[in-house]
């Protein structure tokens, strides 16, 4: 049911770039692992006391957090999803809270495209689009970088063609 | 401001008022003699100077530097008003040179702060459309220029040309002034104050039982600074508050100390919430708050001088006329709402009872609230975005939310954990009234 609460009427999602789930295992990952390693050198070092216990127990978390990161990467990825309608821009995002945020084209009052150094090397890019409203905050991660390029423009010309001022 | 290429060669054009400097030395010298009683108070004072010397040090030094600069300041500032835009070029060294076009006035207001109205003086805000620094400020000139000033700047910006020394008096018809008492009356009870006045009793209490007084100072501060801020926004703010009606908006003129007069265009208004505390629905007061384009974007700076609401207090027949003035065919009621179901109550055990939205031709409306009751209205032609969200725990209740952007201010037009499927009918239709509502008439 909750799939079904969260679909595009008429269309299906056009899902994001694989790419997303390595980028973000490159970036959150090694650091989780540093720390881990880091921990267990303490704990060897520090072998006196109660502390090589704790030590350890810390390492295995920061490990544990690792390996849920990198099945976090892939199911986050899977869960992003955007749809070009006649009039609106649906996207949708998230796994544990799941988000829709619908954006009237004539609503929108710009549109960024971000990357990354590590996004730019593995061709992704992040669509950015803004209303007159802070809590409109629709993010599309994970875009190859020429759709990104692609939707930007559609979007620029489809505001312009829907505007009606704020 | 942007580096202009004609700055520095504004050698002619008007002079701000030559009080200025004074007030803007005054200025200076309160902030001087705050710094040093911080410090007095910290413990640590200005070496080995005795209180009263460093006192007079800080209020004659800051004096004399505060209007030495302002002075100078003054003296290197001038506007002109001519056939497309107004100028405004400034600076000591660094000279800067602001051109505001006619056509991207959004508003003008006037305000007297404490200091300026006590020498009869005023400061101009021009709120441009869009983008960061939309507010310029000419300060200081003689009140009656500041009027004058605003009438032709306004006229222009609506594209009628007035002529410098006959310019037409606009019209402003009373729509509610709230009296003094009432305001008093008011905020004595409204929720926070009491809350805020309770707790700082309770706080002094405790400390004379208890006989450790400096403990509980550390409590009796903070909230005491709380009753402070509310007298301060809901009494000195809110004093002989009047709300006018000009021809493209409302005009509000309010303030005990420093008086403020702001225009809120009609075309701006992005939505409305009414607010009745607890006691006050007893009463049948309200309070109006709006959502105004553009205006949220500057809090920080002085939020205090530009404030969201309309009527601080109103009785619900005047509030729901000034609401149709703003959204024609508006209610603030539903005759048949979508309710929060029973099953939400772990996120709000009391609060689900009182929750409903509903959208009709005209608006998405939002209440919630048991002790303060809100109701957020929002125009569909307003809707900038539609949002429908679920978490774990709304999962496995069958509930979702829905929110209706709005822009940044007191609107908060949210659906919180509704029916799923009746929360995802209600975006997808809130979507089709915005996109027919966004339609030339």
């Amino acid at each position: 049911m909750s799939d079904a609460l969260f679909d595009p009427p008429g269309t299906t999602w056009t899902r994001v770039s694989p790419a997303l789930t390595t980028v973000r295992r490159i970036l959150l990952v090694p650091p989780l692992v540093v720390v881990a390693i880091a921990l267990v050198g303490a704990a060897l070092l520090w072998a006196d006391g109660p502390w090589p216990v704790v030590l350890l127990a810390l390492a295995v978390v920061a490990l544990g957090a690792a390996a849920w990161t990198w099945r976090w990467a892939a199911r986050n990825t899977a869960s992003w999803g955007y749809a070009e309608q006649e009039d609106d821009l649906l996207v949708t995002g998230g796994v544990l809270f799941r988000r829709l945020v619908a954006v009237p084209y004539g609503r929108m009052q710009f549109v960024d495209v971000q990357a990354g150094p590590v996004d730019r090397r593995f061709g992704i890019a992040t669509v950015t689009l803004h209303t007159a409203s802070t809590e409109t905050a629709a993010d599309i991660p994970g875009l190859p970088a020429e759709e990104a390029r692609r939707l930007r423009n559609r979007l620029t010309e489809l505001g312009e063609s829907h505007g009606a001022g704020l | 401001m942007a580096p202009d290429s004609d700055a520095g060669q504004e050698s002619q054009g008007s002079r701000t008022h030559p009080l200025t400097g004074l007030v803007q030395g005054t200025l200076w010298a309160g902030a001087a003699v705050a710094g040093l009683v911080g410090q007095l108070v910290s413990g640590d004072g200005w070496g080995e100077l005795p209180i009263w010397l460093s006192l007079v040090a800080a209020v004659g030094g800051g004096l004399l530097i505060g209007v030495g600069f302002g002075f100078l300041t003054w003296y290197f500032t001038r506007y002109v008003i001519d056939g497309t835009e107004l100028r405004i070029s400034s600076g000591v060294l660094q000279k800067s040179s602001r051109r505001i076009p006619y056509e991207r006035i959004q508003s003008v207001d006037v305000a007297e702060p404490f200091l300026a109205r006590v020498l009869g003086l005023a400061e101009l805000r021009i709120e441009m459309a869009g983008g960061k620094n939309a507010r310029t400020s000419l300060r200081f000139v003689s009140l009656d220029d500041a009027r004058r000033l605003r009438g032709i700047l306004l006229a222009r910006a609506q594209g009628r040309e007035v002529t410098d020394d006959h310019h037409e008096q606009e019209e402003l018809d009373v729509i509610a002034h709230v009296s003094p008492e009432r305001v008093v009356i008011g905020t004595l009870l409204s929720l926070d104050f009491l809350a805020a006045v309770l707790g700082t009793i309770a706080a002094a209490v405790a400390a004379v039982w208890f006989g450790q007084v400096l403990a509980f100072l550390g409590g009796l501060v903070p909230l005491g600074t709380w009753v402070v801020q509310i007298v301060g926004r809901r009494v000195l703010q809110q004093w002989d508050f009047t709300l006018y009606r000009s021809a493209t908006g409302f005009r509000i003129e309010r303030g005990l100390l420093s008086r403020t007069s702001q225009s809120i265009p009609f075309a701006r208004v992005q939505g409305v919430a009414i607010e009745e505390p607890y006691v006050w629905r007893r009463l049948g007061w309200q309070r109006l708050e709006v959502d105004v384009a553009g205006q949220a974007a500057h809090d920080g700076d002085d939020s205090s001088d530009i404030s969201s609401t309309l009527l601080p207090i109103a009785d619900p027949a005047l509030a729901a006329a000034v609401l149709e003035e703003m959204v024609p065919g508006a209610r603030a009621d539903a005759d048949d709402p979508v309710r929060v179901p029973r099953r939400s109550w772990p996120f709000a055990p009391i609060g689900w009872r009182y929750r409903w939205v509903t959208a009709d031709g005209v608006a998405f409306v939002a209440r919630s609230g048991w002790l303060t009751r809100t109701t957020d209205v929002v125009p569909h032609a307003r809707t900038q975005s539609v949002e429908l969200r679920q978490g774990p725990l709304q999962r496995r209740l069958g509930v979702a939310t829905i929110e209706v952007h709005t822009p940044k201010g007191p609107v908060d037009a949210d659906g919180p954990h509704l029916d799923a499927p009746r929360a995802r009918e209600l975006a997808f239709a809130q979507l089709e009234h915005a996109r027919r509502a966004r339609l030339p008439h």
